[in-house]
């Protein structure tokens, strides 16, 4: 798929907190993922692919196939399999760097395991005789983006590794013959149709953040729906043209967003309200306050701010607890959150206005 | 530190050839695996719960032996593998085999911080640690360094503890109340123990030792539930509670430290006394329920839920598809895990690394221009420009396990007979168990009822057990029972299953007080079910259980055992069905 023919994130009509979630995750990769949950023909699929339209780029050992930065720490490089450049590494020499934009790795629902953790390099193996390790799906998604479309319908035991290397960061292969762990710190989404079925609670937990969608009940926004996918339908190029600048500018917001995130500050009475509301809904372990606390410093960092207020922190629950209130399999996940309602409203508000230049 | 990764293949576990030194000399040298990088290490496998059985097995035997022993694939070797075992698991994901269990020396429940006050200092330190990592790491290092120092004083220290042979018999005493199985908890206990006085720097292990370490030693092997261990039977120090509280009292003082570094260790008795009134619930709406008295059709609430016993088809060799949890079967699906390699299997599923291991001896002989059979596939070999000569007697095939979930499908007795004495809300409770276990092994389910004149099939065949749940807890009760028609459904049901698939393994579990009273024809309603249930038996692929909820009292009919007998099936009251798991004792214990 070209780029030109991916359609644009900025274009999509509605739709705000799965946007919003998708932007803060973007801006802050360690809030860990999102779960996309919704009907079908909701533009989920589509909100993912676009976001190689807006994607920041990020500098890596060129052609390196742990995606890996140079200087990185992690020194796994005396094991590359690509001996030329780990050669070079070694002796302390320069590696080739490029620049290129955060990628989108997909993980298919039929995939299996040694596709995705790594395995021997056959073809390797039968010519010199010589282990090496193939890099799979989850090296090629370090520092990027893992999607799984149809996350509830992967098969469990691919599930198992995922949540093995979603939680320590890190791939360990010790299989078929070679051994090797390599680090794979990736944002996860994943969509879904929960009339498929749920998702186990444990991976469920891995998502940072977990947003609702559903058609849009707006006769006008599904007008718009309707006309944008017809101008698009009828010539990509144009279409993406015409939105370019928009994406440009969201671009270019994030970048600041990301450059601005390290100097956010949060009053401490502020972390009691996260505790507070945390305890109140009764979620399990801890992971939900550190990633509410994040998911609010870069929600302030993405409005341009240095301090977080409790706004942020109302959107953020909004996003962050639904998926964690179910504590036993069959409670059914809530879906919306009441007390967090008013907080999303102001926000949107502020955003329609925002993106309603156009 | 090791970590042992989910999909770990015995070959990197255990160990195997060296592939490229075989190649290179033609002579076999042993490979070290996982096991033997643990060896005086620590061997940590996150989400336990969820390793292939077949690992699980190669771990455990290397663990309790402390030696690796090697007989694969013409290597001979063994080498001393000790290493501790570190695991990590969520309960909700199912449970560990008791034998596996056992294996773990102590077991720690962690729950996450109550206290709002924790809670903050978690996200604070977190913060920090990720805006500045090392900034972090540094900060700390100097306790870090000061631990590790306590812990190696303690370690040398340690043979030098000395314990009364009265508190020997004191934790003999109470492994027995607690009904441990063989003689580990009782050695762990007293180590443990010594570990803990060692630790403090004393060299007398005092009564309060023991008891700071029981609840670690005794949680996972306890089998059955029974009341804390008892209050000392000699004198009460003023201290008596637990030394962790002494511990980080005296290394306060030691070095005035900035921030409260030892929370972690006395955690654990700050949170279970929050949360016990959890499970309180569904018992107090069951007394709410059953102070309705209404005649004919009502709603009961779900009864409490237990943890289920294992229901399983037995294993056999046939090859089947799907996924799931429940049973363990071959698979002839390019899917499932890799667990080893066999000389036989599926043809297109070759097993590259163990075919190359089993050829790399003979690479330098059949490279060898001398060796006549062998010339023709160098030559081939040659134009290929492959390094490895491979002959038709190397390759080896995968074997690939998985579990697959079974078909479930469940036929619940609703009517009025059930709604006496509060029989339906225990039994909404147990078929919510069994779907909570149905739900973790990943099956599938449709469900039966039947009530008035018919049976209906309420659930079609679906994978979602959520479905079931919501259509359980609506379910009415009331009329008569016509269990002929029930099993007729029933029969119907599985014949499309086996239409489907010839290999499935569907679970029929019955529920009912086999009451009959409605009958298809014009026969005797139990004699026609009697007749039916051996028709169903009649299908060795069928395994099924009949659950019997009459309660025991002084008048028995007995009529759903002679409903198994007829079946071949398993007979089961509720009570039978529970299981006591780990997760069962746990939630026992904290509540």
């Amino acid at each position: 798929m070209t780029y030109q023919s991916i359609y644009p994130f900025v274009a999509i009509v509605g739709q705000e907190k799965m946007k919003l979630a998708l932007i803060l995750n973007i801006i802050n990769p360690t809030l860990s993922g999102v779960l996309i949950r919704g009907e079908k023909g909701t533009g989920k699929s589509t909100a993912v692919r676009a976001l190689a339209h807006i994607l920041p780029e990020i500098e890596v050992v060129k052609d390196c196939p742990f995606q890996l930065q140079e200087g990185d720490p992690e020194g796994i490089c005396a094991e590359c399999p690509r001996t030329e450049c780990s050669r070079a590494v070694i002796s302390g020499k320069e590696v080739e760097k490029t620049s290129r934009g955060i990628r989108v790795v997909e993980l298919p629902v039929g995939a299996t395991e040694d596709r995705v953790v790594g395995t021997l390099d056959l073809e390797y193996a039968l010519r010199k005789g010589e282990k090496r390790v193939e890099p799979g799906l989850l090296a090629a998604a370090h520092r990027g983006i893992l999607y799984v479309d149809e996350v509830n319908l992967l098969d469990d035991h691919v599930v198992d590794v995922l949540l093995d290397s979603a939680a320590m960061g890190v791939n360990t292969i010790e299989r078929e013959g070679v051994s090797f762990s390599h680090p794979a710190r990736f944002t996860l989404v994943g969509t879904m149709n929960p009339e498929e079925g749920e998702l186990r609670p444990q991976l469920l937990d891995r998502f940072g953040l977990c947003v609702q969608v559903e058609g849009l009940r707006d006769k006008d926004a599904r007008v718009a729906v309707m006309e944008r996918r017809a101008l698009f339908d009828e010539c990509p190029e144009d279409f993406c043209k015409r939105w370019e600048e928009e994406s440009r500018s969201l671009v270019s917001k994030i970048k600041r967003a990301i450059a601005l995130y390290p100097e956010v500050t949060i009053e401490r009475s502020l972390l009691f309200d996260i505790a507070s509301y945390c305890l109140e809904v009764g979620v399990d372990g801890h992971r939900a306050d550190i990633i509410m606390l994040k998911t609010a410093k870069t929600l302030a960092a993405y409005e341009g701010r240095k301090e977080v207020k409790s706004e942020d922190i109302e959107v953020a629950a909004e996003l962050v607890l639904p998926h964690r209130v179910r504590r036993q399999p069959f409670m059914d996940v809530v879906e919306d959150l009441s007390a967090g309602q008013a907080g999303m409203e102001d926000w949107k508000r502020g955003h329609m206005e925002a993106s309603s230049r156009r | 530190m090791i970590t042992l990764p989910l999909n770990a293949t015995e070959d990197r576990v255990v160990g195997s050839i060296d592939l490229e030194y075989a190649i290179r000399t033609g002579e076999r040298r042993f490979h070290p695996g996982v096991l033997a990088k643990a060896h005086r290490g620590i061997l940590y496998i996150d989400e336990v719960n969820l390793l292939d059985d077949y690992i699980a097995d190669l771990i455990l035997d290397a663990a309790a032996s402390g030696w690796n022993r090697v007989e694969r694939e013409g290597i001979s070797y063994s080498h001393p593998a000790r290493f501790i075992l570190v695991g990590t698991m969520n309960p909700e994901e199912g449970d560990l085999r008791p034998q596996l269990l056992d294996r773990f020396g102590l077991c720690v429940e962690v729950t996450s911080e109550q206290e709002i006050r924790d809670r903050v200092e978690l996200m604070v330190r977190r913060e920090a640690f990720d805006a500045d990592p090392d900034g972090f790491l540094s900060r700390y290092e100097r306790k870090n360094r000061e631990l590790s120092l306590r812990i190696i004083a303690a370690k040398e220290f340690m043979p030098k503890v000395r314990m009364a042979d009265g508190l020997r018999t004191f934790i003999s005493e109470l492994c027995a109340e607690d009904n441990v199985a063989g003689h580990r908890a009782d050695i762990v206990m007293e180590q443990a123990a010594r570990a803990v006085a060692a630790l403090a720097g004393r060299s007398i292990v005092r009564i309060e030792d023991i008891q700071e370490v029981a609840p670690l030693v005794l949680i996972h092997r306890r089998r059955e539930a029974a009341p804390p261990p008892p209050p000392p039977p000699q004198h009460e120090n003023h201290d008596q509670s637990k030394s962790t509280e002494q511990q980080p009292e005296k290394s306060s003082q030691d070095h005035a430290p900035d921030t409260p570094d030892q929370e972690p260790r006395s955690q654990p008795e700050a949170a279970p006394a929050d949360s016990p009134d959890q499970d309180e619930r569904g018992s107090e709406e069951k007394r709410e329920q059953q102070g309705f008295r209404q005649v004919l059709e009502r709603v009961f609430e779900i009864g409490q839920t237990f943890s289920v016993r294992k229901i399983s088809a037995p294993k056999d060799r046939v090859l089947r598809k799907g996924s799931g949890r429940r049973s363990r079967t071959r698979t002839g699906q390019k899917q499932g895990r890799y667990v080893r390699s066999s000389l036989r299997g599926n043809k297109d599923d070759i097993a590259l690394d163990a075919t190359l291991r089993a050829a790399a001896p003979y690479q330098i002989r059949r490279k060898n221009p001398a060796c006549l059979p062998t010339r023709q596939a160098a030559g081939k070999a040659g134009k290929n420009d492959l390094a490895v000569i491979l002959t038709s007697e190397d390759i080896r095939h995968k074997v690939r396990e998985r579990r697959v979930g079974n078909f479930l499908l469940f036929v619940v007795d609703a009517s009025g007979s059930m709604g006496a004495q509060g029989r339906m809300v225990a039994t909404k409770g147990a078929i919510m168990s069994l779907l909570t276990d149905a739900y973790q092994k990943r099956d599938r389910v449709a469900m039966i009822t039947f009530r008035k004149d018919d049976a209906e099939l309420k659930l079609p065949p679906t994978s979602s057990v959520e479905l079931g749940a919501r259509l359980l807890r609506e379910l009415p009760v009331g009329g008569r029972t016509p269990l002929p028609a029930a099993l007729l459904k029933t029969h119907e049901v599985v014949r499309t299953i086996f239409l489907r698939d010839p290999t499935a393994r569907p679970i029929v579990i019955i529920i009912t007080d086999g009451k009959a009273n409605v009958s298809l024809g014009h026969g005797r309603p139990m004699e026609e079910s009697l007749l039916l249930a051996a028709r169903l038996a009649s299908d060795k692929r069928i395994f099924s259980l009949v659950v019997d909820t009459e309660k025991a009292g002084l008048v028995h009919f007995d009529l759903a055992r002679r409903l198994a007998a007829a079946m071949d099936a398993r007979y089961f009251r509720i009570e039978d069905l529970k299981a006591d798991t780990l997760v069962h004792i746990i939630k026992e214990a904290t509540s």
